[in-house]
């Protein structure tokens, strides 16, 4: 299937429950290759559950996800990553007690071809130069934003043709926020494809092509970021 | 020498089986899976070997057991307890933290019940006469340390391993080892089976080593005392275990030898004889409070590395590896 025949990313009526509570209702959204997307919303909103619904660590009521035109629902987490869909989580979620380097490895759980994972390591490296420093240091060790970039190199180690961000601002200084986003666009001039959950709309709207407004579990609006980003009714409940 | 090895040639023996079992509950615990099953499965191992040998192969207490044939016993029983393994571990394992704990404990009393209500498992006389391969306590070490050893080695390798790598991810974030593409319940199913087929195939030896098996054996106590082992000793690294099933394994015949000294007051010996299971406890008690990670952790191994340097080469070998 072809880049250009339709969206990588396409998911429909989709709706998740934890336990009686709805989280999700009726969410229907698409992320074209090449794109930056992002959802935005408030917190509980239903955007990290929306992530973890896409990459299958939690399980849906009903609705269609096709990734690539793979129907997702039938999918276990590791072939969602075999397929090219890697998952940063919210809250880092780095593996404390075990290296940076260790970490990393077990970002390219999925694969098995050495050379190519040997190879990947030394790019997250050059492109995160603070991780090479600190290769052998636990993770816990790090500071905030080195965990951020660590969660995200450990993504970026299976080698995504889609990577789901959630939060990568969460917690951090300005200055790292403004790094962190500086690496995403990079990424994604290098071909990765992206969908971003932030709590920060206005930085995400500065970022992505396009937006979802996510609210109560539903999409409220949806357009391109820099119309979303002047919307009055947007920037009355996100922007302030 | 020779009276020493008639005294304490069974304590040896049982410390190297205990260690085994101190390992067969941390290997789940290399998941993250705190399970207390091992003594349901050495139950179950011990009545393999009890019934195999006496109705199966037709020995009777005269006879040498050949030890080949307690080999094909450990192999059946490691087979039973996988599939046991399984059938319990799928559901189970659904379960976190202390709940696992609290059902796996549950299987140790179904496994105890149902022996002392089941024919061929003599009910609650137990079964008698187990046939020995050694005529001496103490020879059974030429069988049990290289076992002891083997699983030290097996664990090791374990934990350097792409296998072991998914383990320690499991262990430290359930989660965020799935977004990595760990499935999370193979995995740590894996791991159960791994520690139930270990305390099986220790079960086999032991029911040799007592002659006899029970219901007496591997039961909720049992599951404490090993769980003592593997907190006391350290539950990070896979020589903690170890070191703990081995020393409190010892400790309380140690504390019995030390009523004996020549010239200790008699109320202090009689202590020591009749208080030393009081003095065993204090002892648990008070080692928790001073080695609240265990008597071994990693961080032993990291200061024992950065002492001891190896040529890079060979280090980067092995962090690839």
């Amino acid at each position: 299937m072809g880049k250009h025949d339709g969206p990588i990313l396409k998911v429909e009526h989709l709706n998740v429950n934890y336990g009686a509570i709805q989280a999700l209702r009726d969410v229907s959204f698409e992320v074209y290759a090449g794109e930056i997307v992002t959802l935005i919303g408030a917190n509980g909103a239903g955007k990290s559950t929306t992530l973890r619904a896409l990459s299958r660590i939690i399980r849906c009521k009903s609705g269609t996800m096709t990734y690539e035109g793979q129907n997702l629902a039938a999918m276990r987490p590791d072939m969602v990553v075999k397929a090219g869909m890697a998952h940063s989580p919210e809250g880092r979620r780095v593996l404390s007690r075990l290296s940076v380097y260790d970490n990393l490895t077990l970002g390219a759980y999925t694969r098995s071809d050495r050379d190519g994972i040997e190879a990947d390591l030394e790019q997250q490296f050059k492109r995160f130069p603070r991780l090479a420093e600190r290769r052998k240091q636990l993770a816990g060790t790090l500071s905030g934003g080195e965990q951020q970039m660590l969660a995200i190199a450990r993504a970026l180690m299976s080698r995504p043709k889609l990577l789901l961000l959630d939060e990568p601002s969460l917690g951090l200084a300005p200055i790292i926020v403004r790094e962190i986003f500086n690496i995403i666009r990079e990424l994604n001039d290098q071909g990765v494809t992206i969908l971003l959950v932030e709590q920060n709309a206005q930085l995400a709207l500065q970022t992505a092509n396009r937006g979802y407004v996510l609210e109560a579990g539903a999409i409220k609006f949806s357009g391109p970021a820099h119309e979303l980003a002047v919307d009055e009714r947007v920037r009355q409940a996100y922007l302030g | 020498m020779e009276g020493f090895i008639t005294t304490y040639g069974f304590l040896m023996v049982t410390m190297t089986l205990q260690a085994m079992l101190a390992l067969s509950l941390y290997l789940p615990l290399m998941a993250g899976q705190l399970s207390l099953a091992s003594p349901g499965f050495y139950a179950l191992g011990g009545f393999v070997a009890a019934v195999m040998s006496k109705s199966v192969f037709g020995f009777t207490n005269q006879q040498v057991f050949p030890l080949p044939l307690v080999f094909v016993e450990m192999a059946v029983a490691a087979a039973i307890c996988a599939v046991v393994a399984i059938l319990i571990g799928v559901p189970a394992l659904r379960l976190r933290g202390i709940y696992l704990a609290l059902a796996t404990i549950a299987f140790v009393e179904v496994v105890r019940v149902v022996a002392l209500n089941l024919e061929i498992t003599g009910q609650a006389i137990g079964i008698f006469g187990v046939p020995q391969p050694f005529s001496r306590s103490f020879d059974y070490m030429a069988l049990t340390l290289p076992m002891l050893l083997l699983a030290i080695f097996f664990v090791y390798r374990l934990e350097r391993s792409r296998v072991g790598r998914a383990f320690s991810a499991l262990r430290e974030d359930e989660l965020a080892a799935a977004a990595m593409g760990i499935n999370p319940t193979r995995y740590k199913v894996l791991a159960f089976v791994m520690g139930a087929v270990l305390a099986g195939i220790v079960g086999v030896v032991n029911a040799h080593l007592l002659n006899t098996w029970n219901t007496r054996q591997g039961t909720f106590d049992v599951a404490i005392l090993v769980l003592a082992y593997v907190i006391i000793g350290g539950s990070r690294t896979f020589l903690g275990p170890v070191a703990g099933g081995l020393l409190l394994t010892a400790l309380p015949e140690v504390l019995r030898a030390a009523a004996g000294i020549q010239g200790l007051p008699a109320p202090v010996a009689q202590f020591l004889q009749d208080g030393r299971l009081i003095i065993f406890g204090v002892l648990i008690a008070v080692g928790t409070l001073f080695f609240p990670q265990g008597l071994i952790t990693p961080r032993m191994f990291r200061r024992w590395r950065a002492a001891h340097p190896q040529p890079a080469a060979a280090r980067r070998k092995e962090a690839q590896a």
